[in-house]
């Protein structure tokens, strides 16, 4: 066999395979276009996922009102906590009216347990996490505004010293209503419309 | 003791070196050496027997190879002349066919498979060019259209039903999820006692 003849075949084949791929590739482009009609199931839809989503939030939030009224605001904590950690179907508007309802009811139990702080956080992760404006989102600046009348409540009892803070929370406070009072006319009005 | 045939050199046993050579060897050997003279003088004879032919023929091969062999003077300008004229792009005038061989002829039999691996390269290389540069595929991603459905069967925000959410009752989370709840069901059930593809 002459040396060069299995350069010369490598060569033929190689060129074989590029012309083969180009041509296939060319063939793809040619491929049916998808359907351009689907079912609304199950992603538009009320679904299994999210009613059980519900149903287990509305007995957690039954499981906190007979805690309250019981005076165990601990276990009414807990119980209301557990809300935020359920699974709704994935992008479900749903989800975050019910966290964000659950944050506000959480936030205001906290400050009647004196944990002021960690219920501005609750607050301050619902409004940071929230995808849209909406009542439930003006609910919470409205819980945050009186977690700001709290603040200033506990600046004033300090005496002289804190009546500055007490002047900034009161500040704050007006602010959260008003940012709220805002969200809610903004909506009404684009649901007056809609009507 | 071994006998000699003459008329039959070399299929006749060898003899004795020692032995003293038969007037008939002699006489062979001196014919031989004529028709060997006659060889190298180019006058080789038509006729002759066929271990002289076969003789002669390795008298030849031996004569060759020991380099020996000179080309008349007037052979040698006729091929010196040949060459010359190929190489500036003339033609041999010596019309024989043991002219010089133009070294031309090899050089492009030694092209001719490099020509086609360099083609076949390039038209791979062309390929794969071709497969990467080509213009990013431009799809037209029409949104497919929803069947319609109700809006009461559908996920969505529940402002419209709970409204704005006064102060007073900004804790009563519990009241508002039972509205939410109650909501959702009926949808819920809608939905699935309406068979498919039924209006509602």
């Amino acid at each position: 066999m002459k040396p060069w003849k299995p350069v010369v075949i490598v060569a033929l084949l190689t060129s074989a395979i590029s012309i083969t791929f180009v041509a296939c590739s060319a063939n793809d482009r040619d491929a049916s276009p998808p359907s351009q009609t689907r079912t609304a199931e199950p992603t538009d839809v009320i679904d299994e996922q999210l009613m059980v989503a519900l149903g287990q939030a509305k007995n957690f939030h039954r499981k906190a009102k007979v805690y309250m009224s019981d005076g165990n605001l601990a276990a009414a904590t807990t119980s209301v906590r557990q809300i935020l950690s359920l699974r709704f179907p994935a992008g479900a508007p749903e989800a975050e009216d019910v966290r964000n309802d659950a944050r506000a009811l959480l936030a205001k139990l906290l400050v009647s347990q004196n944990q002021v702080e960690e219920a501005m956080t609750t607050v301050s992760e619902g409004l940071a996490q929230s995808q849209r404006e909406s009542f439930f989102v003006a609910n919470l600046h409205t819980v945050q505004g009186e977690i700001h009348e709290a603040r200033a409540a506990a600046a004033d009892a300090e005496g002289e010293p804190g009546k500055v803070r007490a002047a900034e929370e009161r500040r704050k406070a007006i602010a959260a209503y008003d940012r709220s009072i805002q969200i809610n006319e903004k909506l009404q009005k684009q649901l007056m419309e809609e009507r | 003791m071994p006998t000699n045939r003459d008329d039959d050199i070399l299929d006749s046993p060898v003899p004795d070196p020692d032995m003293e050579a038969t007037p008939s060897e002699r006489a062979h050997a001196k014919a031989f050496a004529d028709i060997i003279d006659k060889a190298i003088a180019g006058k080789t004879p038509p006729a002759m027997s066929a271990d002289d032919r076969a003789l002669v023929e390795v008298a030849t091969v031996i004569r060759a190879a020991n380099g020996q062999l000179e080309l008349s003077a007037n052979r040698q300008r006729s091929l010196v002349e040949d060459a010359l004229r190929q190489a500036v792009g003339g033609v041999a005038a010596s019309g024989s066919g043991a002219g010089v061989t133009p070294i031309a002829r090899p050089r492009a039999k030694k092209w001719v498979p490099w020509a086609i691996t360099g083609l076949s390269t390039a038209v791979a290389a062309a390929a794969v060019l071709v497969l990467w540069l080509r213009a990013p595929e431009t799809k037209v991603v029409e949104k497919p259209a929803v069947a319609k459905v109700p809006a009461s069967w559908t996920s969505r925000p529940a402002d419209p039903l709970i409204g704005p959410i006064a102060r007073e009752q900004a804790g009563d989370a519990s009241s508002r999820i039972d509205y939410i709840f109650a909501d959702r069901l009926d949808g819920y059930r809608e939905r699935r006692m309406t068979p498919r593809g039924g209006k509602p």
